[in-house]
């Protein structure tokens, strides 16, 4: 047949290139970041763990002609007037490079990442605030029975078979060794007469010396048959099984109100959800909890947290009462490393009373605490200056970023005002700087 | 499901009707793949290749396309008897029968065309063989050590003598070449005694010949570090740079037929399925869709010089052409341009002709003789050049002078499209210094390739590295040597 479907050695040869190729433009992909932390297809991609992450492939180099000029460029065909832009693309770091002008493919490349190395990727070089408390704070969580040690006593219901057989191997082949030593007979005359003698070394012994078996045993005859004696016995033990985990809260609080606009809801979201994405790397049970907050404070679910928006003023405190409330009856300091982040454009009709609020949640010895704030020409900003005063926070840089800085006992504490995306990927940063942990 | 029986009806069909369209063909296989598979294959280059990052970034930027949309429908044929060719699992039928049709084509042409000829047939299996060796030293000498060389060589892959096998001497018959010694008399009925003589030369040039290295300017620049490397190379260096040039050689004949073979499949598979068409092979809706990529086959790209539309566009120029004599004096005189349009002297010579051509010409001379001024027009072809603004690359028109392209696109098309470098010396200084010369030809070297290359060739050779070349200033040209060392590459001016 001229047309047919073999079957194929399916060995991804291309993925794993592909990772060796990855691995070379690390640091162009690290420069891209603050692109991807914005890209928004990566935050609304429905399921499974692989990021789609657009890069500039690197080049192979070899002698080619370049115009006259020396630069780049070739021939077109579809027509067009002399001095006419037939392609754009827009230089790295500029926009987003998932949709570089008309061609994409041509220069960019989307190399496919794992999110948990990508995550990694960003705050590889961070620790986590309070990472040093972690250990304290794992929490240990029943999980039954399982076997644990073995001993040489037990109850017949728990005797470990496979261990038993072993000892007695063991200890029939260092007989025959013995036999053999001392009556100079060969293996397999040796191990007959202990088979004879139904394992007893003395009487195997005799049987040897009174020639009762004779040589000439082909090696088929001769059975490695260990004898077990009460001496090879071997049980388990069972224990109490408990794992270790260390478990994480993120308790989300955002301001939801009129003035909260889609842009302002996006950053938000960008923003947790790179700081879920980490946290679950470093513990294995991440808890997410949204309180969105008008005049009055609610838990909602994700959905309706970041799509649902409502009119009317702003009370932040009673979102920072809620929280304490939540920290009460199911996230207890002890058990939980707790992360408290809110969200606001600043507006606060009672910033006096939020940062009081904001105060008392940190009265409960949390693992950091951080304050956002969304800010645009015409916001007005009073809720930035009250916790600046009231937890006495200072004005720092990390790079070109700048923050506010502080810590409350042993909490880190991190202002931050995000203006646009390019904001995003320092914030982050910041709130999550191992340099942050308190004296 | 792929549909097997009835991609093998179509198989039956396809090779009857290009039978009797006079198509000459080896036996031909197909396997339908999934489409990882095919991305990898595109990729490798071959159906098993060795590991190299390039290839994986080939892979990401394959699927890239294909997930955007972008695909073609892939056809991968390889030079073998039997001719093997993969067609894509998940392509509907239609795409599968017209991808068919081109492979039978592609088949005809490497069967025919001269620049195939000599070429090896079990590269597909050697290339297999050769990636397993290459795991055995990446095992026993470190992945990077294999990298680091695999990296230096595909830089200066092409960087060889394609026509090798028609003129290989060694070292010492070139020189015996060169001394213009008298050979036995030319065998009867050859040419040879057309090829001028060299006069015999004096003591002191043979005596100077004698120590040079390469006696004679060479292209073959992969070929001469692999045999003359002071480094020196170790075996398993010299096997991996080796089966860089074996592929080389394999692919070349792809590389300098590009235009001719993508044009001529796709100028066959047309008329091919235009028959399957009129037999009603086909249904309505597949005959829909068979149209829609046939046209995204032929597009225009505003960055790329399409070779499937250059190319088939010119196989039915001149067909029409030679069906009706439109070519010699009488036409090229002709300045009348209603005359020029009924201009027929009804000589039907137009499929005689393509065979001809198909058999003989590569792509420079295919479109040195017959790109006309007409068809740059229709096909309103440019060259464009890349320019940067504050926050964008653009690609700017920069050229629509039908001259100017086609002396440039020819210019491009000669040494299969990479500057010709000769080796000039291999002991250049008395020091084992390589001494490599750029054949101008007005087109000057892209600076940060040429830089990046000469470090690579550096990598392989050990000893200083210079590059004779030139530089435009304005229109005009003068001389640069670049020299490569341990401290990096310097320029200066000749």
């Amino acid at each position: 047949m001229a047309v047919d479907s073999p079957d194929f050695d399916m060995t991804p040869r291309g993925k794993t290139d592909a990772a060796r190729h990855r691995d070379k433009i690390k640091e162009a992909l690290r420069r891209s970041l603050p692109d991807i932390i914005g890209e928004e297809a990566i935050i609304t991609r429905r399921e499974g763990k692989i990021v789609k992450v657009p890069v500039r492939g690197l080049k192979s180099y070899h002698f080619r002609h370049g115009s006259a000029g020396g630069s780049a460029g070739g021939f077109g065909s579809g027509g067009g007037k002399k001095g006419a832009v037939v392609g754009r693309t827009p230089k790295p770091g500029q926009g987003r490079p998932g949709q570089p002008g008309d061609e994409p493919g041509i220069d960019y490349l989307e190399t496919e990442i794992d999110l948990e190395e990508l995550v990694e990727m960003m705050f590889k070089d961070l620790g986590l605030p309070n990472l040093k408390q972690k250990e304290v704070m794992e929490t240990v969580i029943p999980r039954g029975w399982t076997f644990d040690s073995i001993r040489t006593s037990g109850i017949m219901p728990r005797l470990d078979k496979k261990r038993t057989i072993k000892e007695a191997i063991r200890r029939t082949e260092v007989l025959i060794s013995h036999l053999m030593e001392e009556t100079r007979r060969s293996v397999e005359a040796c191990r007959a007469a202990l088979l004879e003698a139904g394992g007893d070394p003395v009487r195997a012994r005799e049987l040897l010396a009174s020639g009762a078996v004779y040589g000439n045993f082909s090696s088929q005859d001769s059975v490695q048959q260990p004898f077990i004696e009460s001496s090879d016995l071997r049980f388990r033990t069972l224990a109490e099984d408990v794992e270790y985990r260390s478990n994480a809260v993120l308790i989300a609080m955002m301001d939801v109100s009129g003035s909260m606009d889609n842009m302002k809801k996006y950053f938000a979201r960008s923003f947790f959800f790179w700081l879920v994405s980490f946290l679950r790397t470093v513990y294995e049970n991440v808890k997410i909890r949204f309180i969105a907050h008008t005049t009055e404070a609610k838990l909602v679910d994700e959905e309706e947290f970041f799509h649902k928006g409502e009119s009317g003023g702003t009370y932040c405190h009673t979102a920072y009462e809620l929280a304490n409330d939540l920290i009460d009856r199911e996230y207890s300091p002890e058990r939980w490393n707790i992360y408290t982040f809110h969200f606001s454009d600043g507006e606060d009709w009672d910033a006096a009373r939020t940062a009081a609020a904001a105060e008392k949640v940190l009265e409960r010895g949390i693992s950091a605490f951080g304050y956002g704030e969304i800010q645009t020409d015409y916001s007005t900003s009073v809720l930035m200056q009250a916790l600046v005063e009231k937890l006495e926070l200072k004005k720092d840089k990390a790079g070109q970023f700048a923050y506010y800085g502080g810590s409350f006992d042993l909490t880190p504490l991190v202002g931050v005002e995000i203006r646009s995306k390019d904001d995003l990927y320092p914030a982050l940063r910041c709130f999550l700087h191992k340099e942050h942990v308190g004296p | 499901m792929t549909d097997i029986k009835r991609l093998n009806e179509a198989d039956a069909l396809i090779s009857e009707t290009a039978r009797e369209f006079g198509l000459d063909f080896m036996l031909q296989e197909f396997d339908v793949v999934p489409v990882e598979k095919m991305m990898e294959i595109v990729a490798y280059r071959l159906p098993v290749n060795f590991s190299h990052w390039s290839f994986g970034r080939d892979y990401e930027s394959e699927r890239t396309k294909f997930e955007h949309g972008f695909a073609v429908p892939y056809e991968v044929v390889f030079n073998s008897d039997p001719c093997r060719a993969y067609l894509m699992e998940s392509n509907p039928f239609a795409i599968q029968v017209m991808v068919m049709a081109h492979v039978y084509a592609h088949n005809d042409f490497m069967k025919n065309n001269l620049h195939f000829r000599g070429t090896r047939r079990d590269m597909v299996t050697s290339a297999s063989e050769a990636a397993s060796r290459f795991r055995g030293y990446e095992e026993a000498y470190g992945m990077e050590q294999v990298e680091g060389i695999l990296d230096a060589g595909m830089s200066i892959q092409w960087n060889i003598d394609p026509d090798e096998e028609l003129h290989k001497l060694t070292e010492n018959e070139e020189r015996e070449r060169l001394y213009g010694w008298k050979k036995s008399p030319p065998a009867k009925g050859s040419f040879d005694d057309l090829i001028p003589r060299r006069p015999e030369i004096s003591r002191e040039e043979k005596e100077q010949l004698r120590r040079k290295t390469p006696p004679e300017p060479t292209p073959e620049l992969l070929g001469y570090i692999i045999n003359h490397s002071p480094k020196p190379l170790k075996d398993w260096e010299r096997d991996v740079l080796q089966v860089l040039k074996e592929q080389a050689q394999y692919f070349m004949p792809y590389r300098r037929t590009k235009i001719m073979n993508e044009g001529w499949a796709t100028f066959w598979h047309e008329r091919i399925i235009g028959r399957l068409l009129a037999e009603g092979f086909l249904e309505p809706s597949e005959h829909g869709l068979y149209n829609i990529y046939n046209a995204r086959v032929k597009a225009h790209h505003p960055r790329v010089l399409n070779p499937y539309l250059l190319g088939s566009a010119l196989f039915s120029d001149i067909e029409e052409r030679w069906n009706k004599g439109r070519f010699g004096r009488d036409f090229e005189d002709e300045v009348y341009a209603r005359k020029r349009e009924l201009f027929d002297t009804g000589l039907m010579k137009g499929r005689e002709k393509i065979f001809s051509v198909r058999k003989t010409h590569m792509d420079w001379f295919f479109i040195d003789e017959f790109l006309s001024p007409d068809m740059i027009e229709k096909l309103c072809l440019y060259t464009y050049e890349e320019k940067e603004t504050d926050t964008h690359n653009e690609s700017v028109i920069a050229e629509t002078e039908w001259r100017k392209i086609k002396s440039l696109l020819v210019r491009s098309l000669m040494n299969w499209g990479v500057p010709r470098i000769l080796v000039v010396d291999g002991n250049y200084m008395n020091s084992l210094q390589l001494y490599l010369k750029h054949d101008f030809e007005s087109l000057p070297l892209e600076e940060e390739y040429c830089r990046k290359t000469l470090e690579y060739i550096f990598r392989l050779w050990s000893r200083p590295v210079h590059l004779e070349t030139q530089k435009l200033s304005g229109d005009n040209p003068y001389g640069v040597v670049y020299t490569c060392d341990e401290d990096g590459v310097r320029e200066r001016a000749m």
